[in-house]
């Protein structure tokens, strides 16, 4: 059978393997997002125009002039609060990482482990954090370990799971012609199944860091005196509602920059990945 | 015509599969045999074990009765002492061309640095010169299909296997390579067993060509081809290549109904 793409090749030239061209990609990343910019910025004037206009008070809807002011004013207790989160948010990603990519390991490995592994991790996730985070806090106490534990249990899982689907679905041609080499487990693991389950991983992962923030922000709303979550928390009872939607902007913001941060990590650690297209038989 | 240099030799090679609770049988009693430094193809109807036959020889298989000899030697361990090659180059894709040619030889416990040294000496019999630091994605098909086939010959096994090597690529681009293997086949020194759907390609390049029947397999006939060497392309068109190759499209059961 022919490949996909047809490729009638007496020596092509390939396409080379190098870095684009750095002004045109400027050129082109202002042309992508231009329009972005203008719907947000046309968003947030009708909001503002909206709030005015409509005479809503700030309790209901602050307007988005009111959430600046309430960023750059409250800044100094914003920035403690959003250290604070984003402190419970990489402890317990990091956290998550390590024992997501151990439990894979292991499950990849053995049927057995996967038997002993499995059951358990998929049980965390169907109880609602929201139920066994306060129990937690009979077990670990009230300070920061509580929210690192809370945000490992939630983002350890997709990290989990799509490793050992990664690790798995190495082609078993590949992993035949290795044994046929003469490779032994071992070599098959680290020459062949864990380069092919990086990209997998970095899908966990970039699930996971989202889902970390709203494990820092559950666990704060359990019982914490500090981060965005509890800042949220006692705002809106204080009724500083402008105060709640900075540090809701805040998280969202912090989200964004986690999974673009992920993102940049899979470019650099899979530079490969997307490009395999255009052989034979893929 | 044996020689002494007897490389493999299967005996009475019997071997079957379940499926869905199916009894499948593979090979039906198969005596196959090449000697040193010899081209051997095997050509058959889908499905007829061809492949089945590699993979034991290989030792990625057992089996069920008859034995297989594999450099004089009687052994169920022969994994890793033949080189191995299928339709699918399966490169890795995050490996550098010069990378994945050198994995048999890293598997083996060679150093990187000699490895490389020692893949880099044949880029260019390969038409890989300049293309050793691509990727494979940036490869046309017959140049990935090259590589994988330095994988393959950089091991220094006398036995090589090729499994429908050509098999994924367009008719142009198969036949440069095989005008390109008919060139290199005197200096690889290898005995090389071809399986493979294209009887001209079985021709051109052996020097026996094994018919088998459809499943289960079981040997239908064995020529031999008494070309002169060096082969070319022209060959196609002698009245002797021609004669072979109607005997052996009437042996496969291909003439007088629809050739594939």
């Amino acid at each position: 059978m022919k490949g996909p793409t047809g490729m009638n090749d007496v020596e092509r030239a390939p396409g080379p393997y190098a870095a684009p061209r750095v002004g045109a990609g400027i050129r082109t990343s202002l042309v992508r997002w231009a329009p972005v910019a203008v719907i947000a910025i046309a968003a947030v004037g009708i909001w503002e125009a909206v709030v005015a206009l409509e005479d809503i008070p700030n309790w209901k809807l602050p307007a988005p002039s009111a959430i600046a002011d309430a960023l750059w004013g409250d800044r100094g207790d914003l920035a403690r609060h959003t250290w604070v989160t984003l402190k419970e948010v990489l402890i317990g990603f990091g956290i998550a990482l390590g024992a997501g990519l151990l439990l894979a390991t292991l499950i990849h490995m053995s049927r057995t482990m996967e038997r002993v592994i499995y059951p358990p991790a998929i049980a965390s996730q169907t109880l609602p954090i929201i139920v066994i985070a306060p129990l937690l806090l009979a077990w670990v106490g009230y300070g920061l370990q509580h929210k690192v534990v809370v945000v490992a249990l939630i983002s350890f899982f997709p990290i989990l799971v799509n490793t050992v689907d990664g690790l798995r679905s190495t082609d078993g041609d590949l992993l035949n012609l290795m044994r046929a080499l003469g490779a032994n487990r071992w070599q098959m693991f680290i020459k062949a199944q864990v380069p092919h389950g990086l990209p997998y991983m970095f899908s966990g992962i970039k699930i996971a860091v989202t889902a970390s923030v709203i494990g820092a922000v559950v666990g704060e709303w359990v019982g914490s005196s500090e981060g965005l979550g509890y800042l949220a928390l006692r705002s809106k009872s204080q009724f500083l509602t402008e105060r709640v939607y900075a540090a809701i902007f805040l998280l969202g913001v912090m989200g964004v920059v986690l999974f673009l941060a992920a993102g940049l990590a899979q470019r650099v650690l899979v530079p490969w990945h997307g490009r395999q297209r255009g052989g034979p038989n893929t | 015509m044996e020689s002494t240099h007897t490389k493999i030799r299967t005996t009475s090679i019997h071997k079957a599969f379940y499926e869905n609770g199916a009894h499948l049988s593979a090979l039906a009693g198969v005596d196959f045999h090449a000697s040193d430094r010899e081209f051997v193809s095997i050509i058959g109807p889908s499905g007829c074990g061809k492949s089945t036959l590699l993979n034991i020889i290989a030792g990625l298989d057992q089996p069920d009765a008859g034995s297989v000899e594999l450099y004089g030697a009687t052994t169920a361990q022969r994994l890793g002492s033949v080189g191995y090659m299928q339709q699918k180059d399966l490169l890795m894709p995050w490996r550098s061309v010069l990378d994945n040619c050198i994995l048999g030889l890293e598997i083996q416990g060679v150093p990187r640095g000699e490895a490389r040294t020692r893949a880099r000496a044949l880029l260019a019999p390969f038409g890989l010169e300049g293309f050793e630091g691509y990727l494979p994605h940036a490869l046309s098909g017959g140049m990935r299909q090259r590589a994988a086939f330095l994988r393959t010959v950089l091991l220094d096994h006398d036995v090589v296997l090729l499994d429908e090597p050509f098999g994924a690529l367009d008719a142009l681009t198969r036949s440069h390579m095989q005008s390109w293997l008919l060139g290199l086949r005197e200096d690889l020194k290898k005995t090389i067993v071809l399986v493979t759907h294209d009887v001209d390609e079985a021709v051109l390049l052996s020097d026996r060509v094994y018919v088998l029947t459809a499943s289960p397999g079981t040997v239908r006939t064995v020529a031999e081809v008494k070309l002169p060497k060096p082969r070319s392309m022209e060959m196609v068109g002698d009245s002797a290549f021609v004669k072979l190759k109607l005997e052996l499209l009437s042996a496969l059961g291909s003439l007088g109904s629809r050739v594939r």
